[in-house]
C-alpha cells in the first residue's frame, strides 16, 4: 500500500491543475455558451509568456508570474469575452469552430515564436521535501494543491453568497431578466471570461514546471481538463474540481498499477490517455437532459448556400478537370503533393457533407482516414488487390462511424463537438500505436496498385488513379446531395424536431450521414499511404499524417473555404496541401496554422460565411448602397418629420 | 424508451378521434401536466386554451412523444400512441406545428412543404427509404405540395427561401408543410402568434377548410380568442396543469372560473 503513496501525492497535485482548468472552462462555458477549445492553447500561452519574462529577460519568478497572468489572464479574458459575444447568436458549428480556430491561431503563434521543440524550464515554487510519515511530499506539491483549493473555493463561496456570484447563476438562466433586474449580463460575463482565462493561464503556468514548456503538449494536458470538465457534467464547479482531482489521482494509479503488471497493446497507453476516455465515457453514460446546450436560444436563421447556374457548374466541373488533367505535365516533381491534395479533396467533401450539409460537427475525421490507411494497408498484405484493399479501408471505417453516431444521437451541438474530440484523441492515442492499426514491428507497406498495362505505380501513373477514385468520390457526395437523404440532412441541419414529427427517424439519418462521411475519409486515407509507400501514422506529405491537430485544421480550413459541396473542398485542399508546399520549408509550416487560425475565427464571428460569399455579400450591399435605402433616406431626412416606423416585424 | 424504431405503421383511416388519458408530465420537482385527460373528435376543430405556462404545449409534446409523460395514456383512434417515437406517430397520421416555427430555413417554400411529405414517405419505407425517392413519390411530393400551397394561398412564394418571409407566411408554410404531410389529426401550437387581424382572418378560414373539405381533426392552441370563438366547437381550458373547464365554446369563454385563469381574479370581479 506504501508503495502507491508518491503517486497518490503526484496525482492529487497533477488533479488539482486539472480541476483549476476545468473550473476555469465550465465558468465561461456556463456564462457565454461558447465552449472554449482553446482553453489549452492559452494555459500554454501562459506558460510561455511566464517563460518569456523569466528566463528571457530576467525577472524574478512572482513579477513575471504576475505578468503572464495580467496577460494571458485578464487581458485575453477580456478580449474573448467581447468575441464570445459576437458568436453568440451563431451556429453551433460555427461556434465550435470559432475556438477551435483560436487554438490554432495560439498554438501556431506559440510555435512560431518560441520553435516547435520543448524548452527546458526550471520550478520556481519551493523544492524543499518536506517528510510524511510513508512518503516525501515536494512544498511546490503542498502550495499547489493549496492554491487551487482556495482558488475554486473562493469561487464556490463567491457563487453561493456574493452579489455579483449570485448574478452569473442568473446570467445562466435568463441573461434578459437579469439586465431587467439592474444587473448588466455583460459584467457578469467579462468578470466570467476574466476568472475562466486566469485559471487557464495558471494552471498553464503550474504544469509547464512539471513537464516542460511544450505548446503542443501543454495544449494536450489542459485536454484532460475536458475529462474533468464531463464529470461535473458541463455544469457543476464542485464536480468539476472533483472531477479533475479524480482524472489526477487515477491517471496517476493506473500508471503503477500497469507499470507493475506490464501490460501490452491499448492499455498500456491507457494511463497518459484515461482523461479522453473518461471524456468520451462521461458523455455516454451522463443522461442527456443532465447535459444543458447553453446559449442556444436565439441562433441566427441559417444562411442558405450559394447556387451557381447549370451553365457555372458545367463550364466549372470542365476547367476543373482540363487543370487536373494538365497538371501531372506541369507540376513536375511537386505532384505527389497534388496525389495529397487530392485525397485531401475527398476529406473535405466528407466533412463537409457531415458539417456543413447535416449542421453536425466531428473533430475526428482524420480518425477515419487513418482507419482507412491502416485497412487498406493491411488488406493489400493479406493478398486483396488493390482498388478492393481501398474499398475494404473505407468500408472498416463505415461501423466507427456509426460508433460515433451513438453520442450523436444522444447530445447535439457542442457535446457532440466535444465527444467527436475526445473520440479522436481516444483512437489516436489508444489505438494508432496498435497492431490493429500502425503498430508492430515492421513499418506496414502500403503499395499503389498494379493495374495490368498502365503504370500506375509511377508518380504520373497513381495520380491518375487517385483522380478517377476523388471524382468517383465527389460524384457520389454530389449524387448524395441532391437525393432524398441529402434534402434530409438539409432538413435536419435546420429543424431536427420537424423531421421527426413529419415521420422521419433522425437518429436514423444520423448514423447514415456519419457512414457516409466516415466511409469516404476512410476511402482517402486510404489513398494517402501508397503517396510514400507506407502506411505510419505520419503519412501523407507536409500536412500532419493523421495526428488529432488535423482534423481541427481541416474544420477551420473547410470554414474558410465556404459551403459549395466540391468547390469548397477544392478550394479547401488547394489551402491546406497545395499551396503551403509552395512556399519555402519552415516559414510555410509555421505560418499555416497562424492564418487558418485567424480565418476561421473571423469567418465564424461573420456568421459562417466564407470569404467567396462575404466577398459577394459585400458587393450586394455596395449595390444596395448605390440603390439607396429606406433607411438611409429616413436618416438624412431633417429632424422632426421622421416617419412612423411601422412595427410589422415586431413580432419576429 | 421509445419501443420502436422504425417500424412502419399503415396510416390511419377516417376521422379518428385524438384521446388523453390521465396524462401527467414532471419536469424534476415541477408537475407540469398533472392527470389531464380529453378528447378531441376528428372532423373539426378542438381549442386548448390557458395562460402562459398552463402546460399546453407539454401536452402537445407528450402527445407527439416529445417528452416521457410519468403516467397516461394517449390514443389516435383506436391505436395506443406513447411509448412510441415522433417519427412512428407522425407516419400513423398526427401532425403537428410549432409555437417557435420549426422550419427549413435555407430552403424555398415549395420545397419545406414537399418535404412535408417526403419525410413521411422516407419514414415509411423500409431501409432506402432515407435514401432516394421513387418516381412515383417525386410525383406524390409535388402534387401534395401543389395543393397544400393552393389552399394555403401561397403558391405566388413557392421559390422564396423561407428564412426571408414575414411571420405571417412563416406560419402559413408551416400549416401547408402539415397539410401536404397528409396527416389525419393535427395539433396546431399558437398557429396565429405573430399574424396582423386581417391574416389571422384569413387563418381562421383556411383552418375551417382544412377541417370541412378533408375531415381532418384539429387540435388548437391558442391566445387569440376571436379565432378560437370563430373555429373551435369544443374547448379545454388548463390552468397550472390541470384541465378547469371544458365545454362548448360559447360557454367557456363567458365561464368565470375561465375568466379568473385567465385575466386574473380581479379582473373576473370587475367584469362580475
Amino acid at each position: 500500500m506504501k508503495s502507491y503513496l508518491p503517486f497518490l501525492v503526484a496525482g492529487l497535485t497533477n488533479g488539482s491543475i486539472y480541476g483549476l482548468a476545468a473550473v476555469g472552462l465550465v465558468l465561461t462555458y456556463k456564462t457565454s455558451g461558447i465552449f472554449n477549445f482553446a482553453h489549452g492553447a492559452q494555459a500554454a500561452l501562459g506558460a510561455y509568456l511566464m517563460f518569456e519574462f523569466r528566463e528571457r529577460i530576467g525577472m524574478p519568478w512572482p513579477l513575471a508570474g504576475l505578468l503572464s497572468l495580467l496577460l494571458a489572464g485578464v487581458v485575453a479574458g477580456l478580449i474573448l469575452e467581447r468575441g464570445a459575444a459576437l458568436l453568440a447568436s451563431a451556429s453551433v458549428a460555427a461556434r465550435v469552430t470559432a475556438t477551435v480556430g483560436l487554438l490554432v491561431f495560439i498554438q501556431g503563434v506559440l510555435i512560431a515564436v518560441f520553435g516547435a521543440a520543448s524548452l527546458p524550464t526550471r520550478p520556481f515554487l519551493p523544492q524543499k521535501v518536506v517528510e510524511f510519515p510513508g512518503v516525501n511530499v515536494r512544498v511546490e506539491q503542498l502550495i499547489i494543491v493549496a492554491v487551487v483549493v482556495v482558488a475554486v473555493g473562493g469561487l464556490y463561496l463567491f457563487f453561493t453568497r456574493a452579489r455579483l456570484g449570485l448574478a452569473t447563476q442568473a446570467v445562466v438562466d435568463d441573461p434578459a431578466l437579469l439586465g431587467l433586474a439592474g444587473t448588466s449580463p455583460t459584467a457578469v460575463r467579462r468578470f466570467a471570461w476574466l476568472v475562466g482565462s486566469c485559471f487557464a493561464a495558471a494552471s498553464g503556468m503550474l504544469l509547464a514546471p512539471a513537464v516542460a514548456l511544450d505548446a503542443r503538449l501543454l495544449t494536450l494536458l489542459v485536454f484532460f481538463a475536458f475529462g474533468a470538465a464531463a464529470v461535473g457534467a458541463f455544469s457543476s464547479l464542485p464536480l468539476t474540481y472533483v472531477g479533475g482531482i479524480g482524472i489526477g489521482v487515477g491517471a496517476s494509479l493506473v500508471t503503477k498499477v500497469v507499470g507493475e503488471h506490464g501490460f501490452q497493446g491499448p492499455i498500456q497507453s491507457l494511463p497518459v490517455n484515461l482523461p479522453f476516455v473518461v471524456l468520451f465515457v462521461a458523455l455516454l453514460v451522463t443522461p442527456a437532459r443532465k447535459l444543458v446546450e447553453r446559449g442556444d436560444q436565439v441562433v441566427r436563421r441559417p444562411l442558405a448556400p450559394l447556387t451557381f447556374s447549370r451553365r457555372t457548374n458545367v463550364l466549372g466541373v470542365a476547367a476543373g478537370l482540363a487543370v487536373a488533367l494538365a497538371l501531372p505535365h506541369v507540376v513536375g516533381a511537386k505532384l505527389p503533393i497534388y496525389i495529397t491534395a487530392l485525397a485531401y479533396v475527398i476529406l473535405f467533401s466528407s466533412l463537409g457533407l457531415l458539417v456543413r450539409t447535416s449542421g453536425q460537427v466531428s473533430l475526428c475525421h482524420i480518425a477515419f482516414a487513418a482507419v482507412g490507411a491502416s485497412t487498406a494497408a493491411r488488406a493489400v498484405s493479406a493478398g486483396f488487390p488493390w482498388p478492393l484493399a481501398v474499398l475494404v479501408g473505407g468500408l472498416v471505417a463505415v461501423p466507427i462511424g456509426a460508433l460515433l453516431a451513438i453520442p450523436a444521437i444522444r447530445l447535439s451541438g457542442v457535446y457532440l463537438a466535444i465527444a467527436t474530440f475526445g473520440f479522436g484523441l481516444v483512437v489516436q492515442r489508444l489505438f494508432y500505436a496498435s497492431m490493429f492499426m500502425f503498430g508492430g514491428r515492421f513499418a506496414i507497406r502500403s503499395p499503389r496498385p498494379q493495374l495490368g498495362w498502365l503504370h500506375t505505380g509511377t508518380d504520373v501513373g497513381y495520380y491518375h488513379v487517385v483522380l478517377a477514385v476523388t471524382i468517383a468520390c465527389l460524384a457520389l457526395v454530389v449524387l448524395v446531395r441532391r437525393s432524398r437523404m441529402g434534402r434530409l440532412l438539409r432538413a435536419f441541419a435546420d429543424a431536427p424536431t420537424a423531421v421527426d414529427a413529419h415521420g422521419t427517424n433522425t437518429n436514423e439519418l444520423k448514423v447514415l450521414v456519419f457512414s457516409v462521411s466516415a466511409f469516404l475519409a476512410g476511402i482517402a486515407g486510404g489513398l494517402l499511404g501508397p503517396i510514400t509507400g507506407t502506411a505510419a501514422a505520419a503519412s501523407g506529405v507536409d500536412v500532419g499524417g493523421f495526428d488529432f491537430s488535423v482534423s481541427l485544421l481541416l474544420i477551420t480550413v473547410l470554414f474558410v473555404a465556404g459551403r459549395q459541396p466540391v468547390l469548397s473542398a477544392v478550394i479547401g485542399s488547394v489551402l491546406l496541401v497545395v499551396i503551403p508546399s509552395y512556399a519555402t520549408g519552415e516559414t510555410a509550416q509555421r505560418w499555416n496554422p497562424i492564418v487558418f487560425g485567424s480565418l476561421a475565427v473571423l469567418a465564424a464571428i461573420a456568421g459562417g460565411r466564407s470569404l467567396v460569399e462575404l466577398l459577394r455579400s459585400s458587393r450586394r450591399l455596395r449595390e444596395r448602397a448605390a440603390e439607396g435605402s429606406p433607411v438611409r433616406e429616413r436618416l438624412t431626412r431633417p429632424a422632426g418629420t421622421m416617419a412612423a416606423r411601422p412595427v410589422a416585424e415586431g413580432a419576429r | 424508451m421509445n419501443v420502436t424504431a422504425a417500424g412502419p405503421p399503415a396510416p390511419i383511416a377516417g376521422a379518428p378521434d385524438l384521446v388523453v388519458d390521465g396524462l401527467t408530465v414532471r419536469f424534476g420537482g415541477l408537475l407540469a401536466v398533472d392527470n389531464v385527460s380529453l378528447r378531441a373528435r376528428g372532423g373539426v376543430i378542438t381549442g386548448l386554451i390557458g395562460p402562459n405556462g398552463a402546460g399546453k404545449t407539454t401536452t402537445f409534446n407528450a402527445c407527439t412523444g416529445l417528452n416521457s409523460p410519468a403516467a397516461g395514456t394517449v390514443h389516435l383512434g383506436d391505436r395506443r400512441l406513447d411509448g412510441h417515437s415522433p417519427a412512428w406517430r407522425a407516419r400513423l397520421g398526427l401532425g403537428r406545428t410549432f409555437q417557435r416555427m420549426e422550419l427549413f430555413d435555407t430552403m424555398t417554400v415549395a420545397d419545406n412543404i414537399a418535404l412535408g411529405r417526403e419525410t413521411l414517405l422516407a419514414g415509411r419505407r423500409r431501409w432506402t427509404g432515407r435514401l432516394f425517392a421513387t418516381p412515383s413519390e417525386g410525383t406524390l411530393c409535388r402534387e401534395a405540395a401543389e395543393r397544400a400551397m393552393d389552399h394555403c394561398g401561397i403558391h405566388h412564394l413557392s421559390a422564396s427561401t423561407v428564412g426571408d418571409l414575414s411571420t405571417g407566411q412563416r406560419r402559413l408554410v408551416e400549416l401547408a408543410r402539415a397539410m401536404a404531410g397528409g396527416f389525419r389529426f393535427l395539433l396546431l401550437d399558437e398557429p396565429s402568434s405573430g399574424l396582423d387581424v386581417s391574416e389571422t382572418e384569413q387563418f381562421a378560414a383556411i383552418l375551417a377548410g382544412l377541417v370541412g373539405r378533408e375531415g381532418v381533426g384539429i387540435l388548437l392552441v391558442e391566445h387569440d380568442m376571436a379565432l378560437v370563438r370563430a373555429v373551435c366547437s369544443y374547448i379545454y381550458v388548463l390552468d397550472f396543469g390541470r384541465l378547469i373547464y371544458e365545454g362548448a365554446a360559447a360557454d367557456v369563454l363567458s365561464a368565470e372560473i375561465v375568466k379568473a385563469a385567465y385575466l386574473g381574479s380581479e379582473a373576473a370581479e370587475q367584469t362580475a
